[in-house]
């Protein structure tokens, strides 16, 4: 695919210009991949909960919301964000959501290592971001609204010294925290992405 | 500070958490300033217990502004509200918790303890082991398949639920020399179990025992010794075929290849054979099948198909003066025998039986026939008669002899002139009574 091949401005103004098939083709398919993460995404959570015991999974039950390093939720005001923007804050996102599950999954390697199918889906999910990120680049850099210069690194290792106190059950609320941005964020990519799908929502 | 008090054997093990790269965290119970909001510590951290033992715990508040309060905290563990008896309040901002008679673990990765303002948000939370420290593996079992490799199984400990998450390690090393080895492929038959894939001895033995290891403590196993050579088995034996003997309704051959991978080394095969029938489930073994490749079912039931298995136990390789391990079960092989009456393959069809008495086995009468007539033609026999021979069947019938010799396993039968069935040994018995009185005419 050429690096600009279309454009995210007002991608659906003029029917008669349609995107290139292959570009087209792309945006589907990355459209599709968000779709089959969310459903991953969730079945995640349920399994993770499931395996750090109650309260974890119990109705009500409302952890602190801790601040992660180099992620953070979607803020209320995203959807009134430009597409372009959003699509760009989007992919900032899953690409810092790799090394965060990593993080996990070696944390519950320790605190369940007879779960392995958590374990696995935990390693699973941080390659299949991986993926989409990949994916939702190459979709911005085509339609020209890729970001601007090399995006920053995440914090290097040195810097989490305050995790190093932080005792089991912090650990675990911070891999629900984990658990429930790869969801959020792998929906609100999902979200943004159909409205590039020709023939979805404008 | 009040701390748990674990029982006499136990020792809290507090391990260091491990990194978490990239994440750096507002940690549950480190005040956050300018916050507004209230949070907590609690004491001890993840502590490690035995069953039965108590534990005592705080959670003190702190927060901005100050002035936090312990009025209104209380007590969850594993979601589950703790009765208001089993708190006080230390001081203004200070909430005890005793616990008594602790119970195991509910999940591996530890109980949670939480501590909840008055509103029910949660404060700050520990993680509590309480379990059993591991005790001693045993009854370790090994083989080897072909030599190649070497497997190990064994059992935990006697009441094998410590509730804590328990390491088993299997190590070995060569008796009189060598280091220590730890085994790494493990849950390959089974959760307690390892696979050593290559790079061991022959003709010298090995030294192999278990270790066991949790937060509570540890247990070592008895060691093992033992030699490759004495512990081989093989794969069961390929191709095996079984088929109908002629027309002979009760009798089906059973012919295999022996296992390919032995091939090459000195050893004596021994074979089992087991069969049952189709709808059965109730197996019989045919022993003591010595060196050979094939074996002859008789005593079968006529029109019934029967399921056959063969196994391969490679005994004396390289000298060795013990028996080896029984390799698995081949899969199933299937065949019927004939139904009575039913044509075999070359065999003139059946007839019915004739008049009263036991039914008659069609082929074996034509067949006796055909025998009488060629030695009325080229012999002089006195006494021939068809009557003579039925009067024969007659008796072995009364004698049941014959009925049931191969159910209890009594070997392969060799040949159609010594199967256990009435029918081919009156034929042999006929024959042989009317050749001792009759002589061939040149």
């Amino acid at each position: 695919m050429s690096r600009r091949e279309g454009s995210l401005e007002d991608p659906q103004a003029d029917s008669s210009v349609s995107l290139l098939p292959h570009l087209e083709a792309k945006i589907r398919q990355t459209h599709s991949l968000a779709h089959l993460l969310t459903k991953y995404a969730e079945q995640l959570l349920q399994e993770y909960v499931q395996h750090q015991g109650d309260p974890f999974g119990l109705p009500g039950f409302s952890p602190p919301r801790l601040p992660v390093a180099g992620l953070s939720a979607p803020a209320p005001s995203h959807a009134g964000l430009p597409l372009p923007e959003r699509l760009r804050l989007d992919a900032a996102a899953l690409a810092a959501l790799p090394p965060l599950l990593d993080a996990v999954r070696r944390r519950q390697a320790e605190l369940n290592p007879r779960a392995p199918r958590l374990l696995r889906h935990l390693e699973d999910a941080a390659r299949q971001v991986r993926a989409l990120g990949a994916a939702l680049e190459t979709v911005l850099a085509a339609l020209g609204a890729a970001a601007h210069g090399p995006r920053p690194e995440p914090p290097a290792t040195a810097t989490a010294t305050a995790a190093t106190a932080a005792g089991v059950f912090p650990a675990k609320v911070l891999g629900l925290r984990v658990c429930g941005l790869y969801r959020e964020w792998v929906s609100r990519t999902e979200g943004d992405l159909s409205q590039l799908v020709p023939g979805g929502p404008a | 500070m009040p701390a748990g008090r674990p029982g006499p054997a136990a020792q809290s093990a507090r391990r260091p958490p491990p990194l978490l790269p990239l994440l750096l965290l507002c940690v549950l119970g480190a005040p956050r300033a300018g916050s507004g909001a209230h949070t907590a510590v609690i004491s001890p951290q993840d502590p490690t217990l035995l069953i039965g033992s108590s534990l005592q715990a705080t959670c003190s508040v702190h927060g901005d502004p100050p002035g936090a309060t312990a009025e209104g905290l209380y007590w969850t563990l594993n979601g589950r509200r703790l009765a208001p008896e089993l708190s006080r309040v230390l001081n203004a901002s200070t909430l005890a918790l005793a616990l008594a008679n602790l119970n195991g673990s509910r999940q591996q990765s530890g109980d949670n303890l939480v501590c909840h303002a008055r509103d029910g948000s949660i404060l700050a939370g520990s993680c509590l082991y309480v379990g059993l420290p591991p005790e001693k593996p045993f009854n370790i079992s090994c083989w080897s398949k072909n030599m190649k490799d070497l497997t190990c199984r064994w059992t935990p400990g006697a009441h094998g639920e410590t509730f804590l998450h328990t390491n088993y390690s299997l190590k070995y090393k060569l008796r009189w020399y060598g280091q220590d080895n730890t085994c790494e492929e493990y849950h390959t038959v089974g959760p307690h179990s390892c696979h050593v894939p290559k790079d061991l001895a022959l003709f010298t033995p090995y030294e192999i025992w278990v270790e066991a290891t949790n937060r509570l403590g540890s247990a070592r196993s008895d060691v093992l010794t033992l030699d490759i050579l004495d512990v081989v088995t093989t794969d069961p034996p390929p191709d095996v075929h079984v088929s109908r003997v002629g027309g002979l309704e009760d009798q089906l051959s059973v012919r295999w290849v022996s296992p390919p991978a032995l091939k090459d080394f000195l050893f004596q095969a021994k074979y089992q054979i087991r069969y049952r029938v189709e709808d059965s489930v109730d197996w019989k073994v045919v022993d003591d099948v010595s060196n050979q490749t094939s074996c002859r079912l008789a005593g079968l039931k006529p029109g019934t198909v029967y399921f056959v298995q063969v196994r391969c136990n490679p005994f004396g390789i390289y000298g060795s003066k013990k028996a080896g391990i029984w390799s698995e079960w081949s899969h199933p092989t299937a065949a019927s025998t004939p139904r009575s009456g039913e044509a075999g393959p070359g065999s003139p069809r059946a007839t019915p039986s004739r008049g009263g008495g036991e039914p008659s086995s069609g082929p074996v009468r034509r067949e006796l026939k055909q025998f009488l007539g060629w030695l009325k033609k080229h012999a002089y026999c006195s006494n021939l008669s068809f009557r003579l021979y039925d009067q024969w069947r007659a008796w072995m019938q009364k004698s049941h002899k014959t009925r049931n010799q191969v159910g209890r396993s009594r070997g392969c039968a060799r040949g159609p002139a010594s199967s256990a069935s009435s029918a081919s040994t009156s034929r042999e018995a006929a024959a042989k009574a009317w050749v001792t009185s009759c002589t061939v005419l040149r």
